[in-house]
């Protein structure tokens, strides 16, 4: 499969799982225990995350905002979830350069991902763009700095499922994860 | 001018952020007027077709929960057949509700000290019929954990009557309102966003003003509501007349009352009746009568400005 027909797949697949299975999760009364407020995780970013490493600016840029675009349709979020798609797009960049000790256009047609990285430094990766994407998008939807605390517990808990969500998706999805092991 | 193209090609990347960055608030602002956004909102034909399809599937798993709400509704809509005998409660449903008024009169007596007394009397009178139309809907999308405006999508559209600003009701209390309409979608801003609902205690008193803060989706807070009135916990609140809503459809019930001492008012704590989490059915209330309402109130809003 070429690398842009995978990734058009993958565009459809993770609004798919985001919308039809991730945004329900709040209706249940376990996301809401004990005065938490109920939470969604987001696992699109993914998208972004997992673009090649040659991916120029630009198009990550565009990418970003196509797909906040279509989550915020579904969601009716009206342009927040495309705003913190953009600046996690364009910190890709910056934390991917300041990661890896190769200049990105050095790594030709690969991808970033658990079998290319390892585990820890992907992980690290999609943490730290994560926290960006949710910190600017609950900043955008709460509107204001007055509860701040509840703010951070709303990130944090949406932050962390999130991660687990993405952990997951890459143990689901990268088909050849046990290479590593094997080559061991 | 060389030189400004290649300052362009050197920031390009900055200035598409920033361009990106600038399409995306004006459509943030856009959505956060009462119009709302026409565009990016789930009542257009993807999306919910999207999320009819995935109703489909999930409609079946929960037809358990879906036949006891509708017993309860059947059972609450028996009672009140027993009242109107002629309503055909299987189709859409016309419901004709009375609207009342409270005449007060004052009369003075004086007593044999010479004090002289005050005493009202209220008599109650039907001023006019409201005609309600109630459109049976479904809903295929349903979100609760956004802070400040929660939304809800229905599979009934303009095709079926569904207009902008109609109010939003279940069997057991109140949902929201229309805010975008498509052919056969429309979306819903739910009670669980920061917009008031007005509202009056079972005898009268009001209006008090319940909103969502935004934490859990099964209460609404009531503040500034003085002291001197009389609540106690379990007490219901209901719509006011003079508010979009029809006129007593239970809100909720009183789980809360905090008092505070130095500004002399209570805050209550309103556990919603309409449980948002298992939202199945929802009727959309269309009045005959509002359309020449909004018309009369925008002209007299016209004239002040």
């Amino acid at each position: 499969m070429s690398v842009y027909l995978r990734n058009a797949f993958r565009f459809i697949l993770l609004v798919l799982i985001q919308v039809l299975l991730l945004n329900k999760i709040s209706l249940f009364w376990w996301t809401s225990p004990g005065g938490i407020p109920p939470y969604v995780p987001y696992i699109y970013p993914l998208f972004i995350l997992l673009l090649p490493f040659a991916t120029p600016v630009w198009f990550l840029l565009v990418a970003g905002f196509m797909m906040g675009v279509t989550v915020d349709t579904f969601m009716n979020t009206g342009g927040m979830h495309a705003a913190a798609c953009v600046l996690m797009a364009f910190a890709r960049t910056i934390v991917l350069e300041s990661l890896l000790p190769k200049r990105l256009d050095e790594f030709k047609t690969m991808s970033p991902n658990v079998k290319s990285m390892g585990w820890t430094p992907f992980m690290t990766y999609a943490a730290i763009l994560l926290t960006v994407h949710h910190i600017y998008f609950f900043v955008l939807e709460i509107w204001g700095f007055q509860s701040i605390g509840y703010m951070f517990i709303k990130v944090l808990i949406s932050l962390i499922t999130s991660l687990i969500f993405v952990a997951l998706y890459s143990l689901l999805f990268s088909s050849s994860i046990n290479t590593i092991y094997y080559d061991k | 001018m060389r030189q400004f193209i290649l300052l362009i090609r050197r920031y390009w990347n900055i200035i598409l952020f920033l361009l990106l960055q600038g399409i995306c608030f004006s459509m943030i602002s856009k959505s956060h007027t009462m119009q709302g956004n026409d565009i990016v909102n789930s009542s257009n034909s993807i999306s919910g077709y999207v999320y009819k399809k995935q109703n489909d599937v999930v409609y079946y798993f929960q037809l358990k929960r879906l036949n006891d709400s509708l017993l309860n509704e059947n059972a609450r809509l028996r009672n009140l057949i027993a009242g109107n005998s002629n309503i055909d409660t299987f189709r859409d449903a016309i419901a004709t509700i009375p609207v009342t008024a409270k005449d007060t009169v004052i009369t003075t007596t004086k007593d044999s000290t010479g004090a002289i007394k005050i005493t009202s009397t209220g008599v109650t009178k039907v001023v006019r019929y409201a005609s309600y139309y109630y459109i049976p809907a479904r809903v295929i999308n349903n979100s609760i954990a956004n802070d400040k405006q929660n939304s809800i999508t229905i599979n009934r559209g303009s095709a079926d009557g569904v207009g902008k600003e109609m109010a939003v009701v279940t069997g057991n209390g109140i949902v929201g309102r229309v805010e975008n309409v498509s052919e056969h979608y429309a979306t819903i801003v739910s009670v669980l966003s920061d917009r008031k609902t007005a509202a009056k205690l079972s005898d009268g008193t009001g209006p008090y003003f319940p909103i969502w803060d935004g934490n859990s989706p099964d209460y609404l807070i009531t503040e500034k509501v003085p002291s001197y009135v009389k609540i106690k916990r379990g007490d219901s609140i209901y719509t006011i007349g003079s508010s979009f809503y029809p006129e007593n459809i239970l809100i909720g019930t009183i789980a809360k009352i905090d008092t505070i001492k130095a500004s002399g008012t209570k805050t209550l704590k309103v556990r919603l009746s309409t449980n948002f989490r298992k939202l199945q059915y929802v009727y959309v209330v269309k009045n005959k009568l509002s359309e020449e309402r909004n018309k009369l109130e925008a002209k007299s809003t016209e004239k002040t400005k």
